[in-house]
């Protein structure tokens, strides 16, 4: 980012009137990006908080002041056994799922990035031709029913636990780390293993924490699969629990009785989006600082 | 070759020996990765035999009655096929031709801000729906398009006009599909041409500076043609994946009513398959798009290669 002050410098000794044309469409063009972005969101924000007794359109809605916005739609929502449910089932999953995917990416991974290991092309292949060669959802349902995963939350996550796109990335890192640094360690006696653990992976706990969040996001955010493998309602993860609330067939009694008398029925909606995406919104400064280094980008940069 | 063997031959053979001996550590690491590879990638890829068979669960994928190309034709012949093709390509080729510009537009917006806060704002924001799921994507567009009381409907209104239920009319549906994808992925999409930005070498700038370009001569001569090279790249491996319309999105969005417009081939595939009960046909469909997809993928890929020396793998 250096640059632009450099650039604004320059700029202070000769401006054209082009330039200041220029800058200024670029400022317009940001601030209705800005604007594009926020609308959105804040729609859905005060719609959450909008109180039972409010009359007017959501647009109007929007420029409610705060000290007239209700919280009753979150108390009727945490309330609620089916909400505090789903919330511990996308958890679980979370929690499972990420252990998993980890255990399992990045060990391929490394083993991907060994360049001198004999087989190591026929490996790669094993990993990427069902990566190429995708055969569909049906097949891959006739699999997780055979071995009598149907109605477990695993069934959520180990389909997805390696995600080829994430090993490629990780691995991509691995091998940018200077072979220099495995020799010696060869040389002073490491083991192939020991390498990895003691040299590899201390090196790359960025790249780690930023594939165990893409994860994180991923098994939090998904919907197909628990809607595929779940069929018990207690079983339910957020995704669903949401979507359930949003066609309004999930409107069970509990919440319907206790929120929907004291807050309208859309505020609770927009409650429940909201409390489905704030765990990303906190976590996603975490994973800004890693993507925006350009850690992701070596995979497709080549 | 009545010979001896050869001595080269021999020493490489010994050599590969110690060599796999002393990665012996490495392949134990493999073991467990590939075991899942083999049940959760590689089990798929037999059951997909399905497609060939008249799949009755009873007697299982190997136990099931071979039907040669039945499924397929069944489904090429229908009259579904050519609009469900049409969709899934409209759908991905309009993703493309809306956020690829889009994209490379906010980036060159995002380098040229000499505002730092309003440029670290939008940065920051303009990825976040990039993490939101379609369910909570679904639950903002509900708020904003809903027949009744939603912001869109409300603007609507004001200037007179009628009430658009925008999620269950044929002629706005694609445009919601398509809009919505632009303002969560436009961000993301964002970051590898920013990433091409900071690259370009600055003293081409200050060059063209002491010439006397103005601002929009650097970006006609210096940026664009700096960045060329990765948005040719960014479009072949979009194009390589023009069957996935993004069934997570329609899925969410779609509705009986705008089948016509919405319905794309997973979308069909998961209908057909796990609600229907046509296993076999769903799948016969599903590999169709897979071997397409791969054919298209490959290809894209070695395109890539060739011309801008960057590949996927």
């Amino acid at each position: 980012m250096g640059r632009t002050k450099e650039k604004q410098h320059r700029r202070k000794v000769r401006l054209t009137t082009a330039d200041h044309v220029f800058n200024i469409i670029v400022d317009v063009f940001m601030v209705f990006i800005l604007i594009a972005i926020l609308i959105p969101l804040w729609s859905t924000v005060t719609l959450s908080f909008r109180p039972i007794d409010f009359i007017g359109s959501n647009l109007r809605g929007m420029f409610l002041p705060p000290w007239e916005w209700s919280t009753k739609a979150y108390e009727g929502l945490f309330a609620n056994d089916g909400f505090l449910s789903a919330f511990a089932n996308s958890f679980k999953i979370l929690v499972g799922g990420v252990a998993c995917a980890l255990v399992l990416t990045i060990p391929m991974a490394y083993v991907l990035s060994v360049q001198s290991l004999p087989g190591r092309r026929i490996i790669n292949m094993i990993v990427i031709i069902p990566y190429v060669f995708n055969v569909g959802m049906i097949p891959a349902y006739l699999l997780v029913k055979d071995i009598g995963l149907i109605n477990s939350l695993p069934a959520v996550f180990l389909p997805g636990a390696i995600s080829t796109y994430n090993c490629i990335i990780m691995r991509q890192f691995f091998v940018g780390i200077p072979m220099e640094l495995k020799e010696s360690a060869r040389i002073d006696g490491c083991t192939e293993l020991q390498v990895m653990f003691r040299i590899i992976l201390p090196l790359s706990k960025a790249i780690v924490m930023t594939i165990g969040l893409f994860y994180a996001v991923s098994f939090w955010n998904d919907f197909f699969h628990a809607m595929l493998y779940l069929n018990d309602s207690y079983l339910n993860p957020l995704p669903i629990f949401l979507r359930n609330i949003l066609i309004g067939s999930g409107m069970n009694e509990n919440l319907e009785v206790t929120a929907f008398a004291e807050s309208p029925i859309n505020a609770i909606k927009a409650a429940s989006v909201f409390m489905s995406a704030i765990p990303m919104v906190i976590a996603y400064p975490f994973i800004q600082k890693y993507f925006t280094k350009g850690t992701l980008l070596g995979s497709v940069k080549g | 070759m009545g010979k001896a063997k050869d001595p080269a031959a021999v020493m490489k053979k010994s050599k590969l020996r110690r060599e796999i001996k002393r990665h012996r550590s490495i392949y134990i690491l493999a073991l467990f990765p590939l075991i899942y590879y083999i049940i959760f990638k590689y089990v798929p890829i037999w059951n997909a035999q399905i497609a060939f068979k008249d799949f009755r669960a009873i007697a299982g994928v190997s136990g099931s009655e071979w039907i040669g190309l039945e499924n397929f034709r069944e489904f090429f012949n229908s009259f579904y096929f050519w609009s469900l093709i049409r969709n899934t390509v409209m759908y991905s080729v309009g993703k493309i031709l809306i956020s690829l510009p889009l994209s490379i537009l906010l980036a060159i917006a995002i380098y040229e801000c000499t505002r730092p806060i309003l440029r670290k704002v939008v940065q920051t924001l303009a990825y976040l729906p990039h993490f939101l799921s379609w369910v909570i994507m679904y639950g903002i567009l509900l708020t904003l398009l809903a027949p009744g009381d939603g912001v869109f409907n409300d603007i609507v209104k004001l200037f007179g006009g009628h009430p658009i239920d925008f999620l269950s009319n044929t002629s706005t549906f694609p445009w919601v599909v398509l809009i919505s994808d632009a303002w969560k992925e436009m961000g993301w999409s964002a970051i590898i041409f920013i990433a091409a930005l900071m690259g370009i070498d600055v003293s081409l700038f200050e060059a063209a500076v002491v010439e006397g370009a103005t601002s929009w001569q650097r970006v006609r001569y210096i940026t664009l043609p700096s960045i060329m090279p990765v948005i040719v790249t960014v479009l072949i491996l979009k194009l390589g994946t023009i069957l996935d319309a993004g069934f997570n999105q329609i899925f969410m969005l779609y509705s009986p009513q705008v089948y016509s417009v919405g319905d794309i081939i997973d979308t069909w595939v998961y209908r057909q398959g796990l609600l229907d009960f046509k296993f076999s046909l769903a799948t016969a469909v599903g590999l169709f798009k897979g071997v397409f997809g791969m054919i298209l993928v490959i290809f894209a890929n070695w395109l890539s290669g060739r011309l801008s020396d960057s590949s996927l793998f």
